[in-house]
């Protein structure tokens, strides 16, 4: 249970798929210009991620995976497909997708005209593949895991475009010099909400190292924001 | 008479040109503007910009006096400490003197200088590249600057800091009244992050610890909150002395008395909302409640990393860091803040609700105050439009009923 909300707040937050590893920029960028249409296509992102992680997160247990092939037999134990992933991971989004699609249209209509061309877009949105590819590098561990973790990002993302769509609608009649309006100052205002957002970056993990020195130097701090910096990039593992 | 008439024939001289906002601006700074308004006006009020602007500022004058003094007393108490002496504060005995005047004034004024001249010198060349009059909206910003970084902190940092802040904080989105963050905040999280050396540890806060450190007359002055953090005893430090502010910390946010009254000063003028003080102060309150909660409970020991500040009572957490006066005079920035009033509540209740979060739960950043008013600034939209919303549906249903 704990690892469960843990897990949970460090995807919104602290692994934020927009301000920490800046992925799924393109829609971010396109659809945020109002925010209802911001909402359906976030609403839209974290049910194609919550689907297609735990879908993933089977393929890589059962067929990916170094050793994954063992339950067909022992001598399937050494191989490794993990090479495969990429094509496999893609080819279950834009699976995904096109199902979520053709149901979306059989059953809510209405749903399916507000979200318009963005619905067949999220398959090449990145945000969802790095989903899946985190998903496999961070190690998650079960099942459940893995549908929370897609829950979960899809929930940061779309915060992240709400929040962006929120800004730009108030900004609509601030004085923008004129070459930064439109995309230059949606970037601008993306890299400040992602200070903001840094006020997560290494909870709950940030302490560990510290702890293990006794905390002589200022200097030291600085190791740790950059070892915050590190999280950021993915090279370590969610325990 | 001289300066003004010799003011007022520049102004009228250099009309029309590119550097007429210049002129208007030191002019309107220094004078009563002698120009009325053209036109109908809607509105009829007595405060300007400018007027709003100035009492945020003597709101933090006091803050600003003691944060001089105390620069000074720390010093000398940290070295006292150094020799093993322990000093008792007491207002009129060691605080207000001429000695802690003098290495105040000598630390603290050139923050001040350098925040204002570098941040004016860049409104002052937007305002002629752009052609627009030299708004008021950096008189706040930089009185706010020198009273949220350490005291030590090396004038070119804060230079770059200020420039970084009022161009990318600020210009970009059209001046005054239309940036999405605290501009202050803005420069205080790009010090933070840029030179983390300097904006957190033991040494910072107290003049001189820096060049003393490693020789034989090193002296510490570590803030409350770093010492909670790492679960270490608070020795010789008591509840009073938080409260009035007798405490190593930022310049101007130690003294938790004359916050209050600059509180008091903003509500009474209706400068300040209340609204967000109050909810901020809530939000924080709850938080610690629920933090003492989970330690009444016993779910976390005493070995753990979070317990230092996990079991600090929860209104302790008011009187150490710099919660209070983030409340008072950083989240109740009009502009970057919820401009709803039921939104107001919402963003002051999670700026307290995080800030105490972030302290606890993250020892990497020993304060998180600014951070969580940074976070809501980028929320605080989105709240509105959300009060807005439910404002309109509440309003068509009532039409509906009427018009039924």
């Amino acid at each position: 249970m704990i690892e469960h909300i843990e897990l949970f707040f460090k995807s919104i937050f602290i692994d934020n798929m927009v301000f920490a590893v800046f992925l799924g920029m393109c829609s971010y960028l396109a659809v945020s210009k109002k925010v209802a249409t911001a909402v359906g296509l976030g609403a839209a992102v974290i049910f194609v991620l919550a689907i297609t992680v735990p879908i993933n997160w089977l393929l890589d247990q059962y067929l990916l995976q170094p050793g994954a092939l063992k339950w067909l037999g022992e001598e399937y134990a050494t191989y490794d497909l993990s090479f495969l992933s990429f094509i496999m991971f893609i080819a279950t989004i834009a699976t995904m997708v096109q199902l979520v699609e053709i149901v979306v249209e059989k059953f809510s209509p209405s749903l399916y005209n507000s979200l318009g061309i963005f619905l067949p877009l999220i398959a090449v949105n990145c945000a969802i593949l790095g989903g899946s590819l985190f998903m496999q590098s961070r190690e998650i561990e079960t099942l459940s895991l893995a549908f929370n973790y897609g829950i979960s990002s899809g929930i940061g993302w779309f915060l992240a475009i709400l929040a962006i769509a929120a800004i730009r609608e108030k900004i609509r009649y601030s004085n923008v010099p004129a070459p930064l309006r439109g995309l230059g100052i949606t970037f601008i205002i993306t890299g400040l909400m992602g200070i903001g957002f840094l006020s997560f970056g290494g909870m709950l993990t940030g302490g560990e190292e510290e702890n293990a020195e006794t905390k002589e130097q200022a200097a030291e701090v600085k190791m740790i924001s950059e070892e915050d910096k590190e999280l950021a990039n993915n090279t370590k593992t969610i325990k | 008479m001289g300066l003004k008439s010799n003011l007022h024939n520049l102004k009228l001289k250099y009309q029309g040109t590119k550097m007429a906002p210049a002129f208007n601006a030191i002019h309107t700074f220094l004078y009563l503007p002698n120009e009325t308004t053209h036109g109908g006006t809607h509105i009829k009020a007595a405060d300007d910009l400018k007027r709003t602007m100035n009492i945020v500022i003597m709101a933090l004058v006091p803050c600003l006096l003691f944060g001089i003094f105390n620069a000074g007393y720390q010093h000398y108490a940290a070295i006292d400490a150094a020799k093993g002496i322990a000093t008792e504060a007491s207002l009129f005995g060691n605080f207000l003197t001429w000695d802690n005047f003098v290495i105040g004034a000598w630390t603290v004024l050139p923050l001040v200088i350098v925040s204002y001249g570098v941040g004016l010198l860049v409104e002052f060349i937007f305002a002629i590249i752009k052609g627009h009059e030299v708004e008021e909206g950096y008189l706040v910003t930089g009185m706010l600057v020198p009273l949220i970084v350490p005291i030590d902190i090396p004038l070119w940092m804060l230079a770059v800091a200020v420039v970084f802040g009022v161009v990318i904080g600020k210009e970009v989105f059209g001046g005054t009244g239309m940036n999405i963050l605290n501009p202050a905040l803005t420069i205080r999280a790009f010090l933070f992050f840029a030179y983390p050396t300097w904006m957190s540890g033991d040494k910072v806060w107290v003049h001189e610890a820096v060049e003393r450190a490693g020789t034989a007359d090193a002296i510490s002055g570590e803030t409350l909150l770093g010492a909670y953090a790492q679960n270490s005893s608070l020795a010789g430090i008591d509840y009073m002395d938080m409260f009035f502010g007798f405490i190593p910390g930022s310049v101007g946010e130690t003294s938790k008395l004359l916050i209050i009254l600059g509180a008091a000063i903003l509500i009474f003028t209706k400068v300040g909302s209340w609204r967000i003080i109050f909810s901020t102060v809530i939000g924080a309150l709850i938080m610690g409640l629920i933090f003492n909660g989970v330690v009444d409970a016993g779910w976390i020991g005493e070995s753990s990393k979070f317990y230092g500040l996990m079991s600090v009572p929860f209104w302790q957490h008011l009187i150490i860091g710099s919660i209070l006066f983030g409340a008072v005079y950083m989240a109740t920035d009009p502009v970057s803040a919820s401009q709803t009033n039921k939104g107001k509540w919402i963003y002051g209740f999670l700026i307290g609700f995080i800030s105490i979060m972030i302290r606890v739960f993250n020892p990497a950043y020993p304060e998180g105050v600014f951070l969580a008013i940074l976070l809501m600034n980028v929320f605080a939209p989105t709240i509105d439009h959300y009060v807005v919303q439910g404002n309109v549906k509440k309003r068509m249903k009532r039409l509906k009923v009427k018009t039924a």
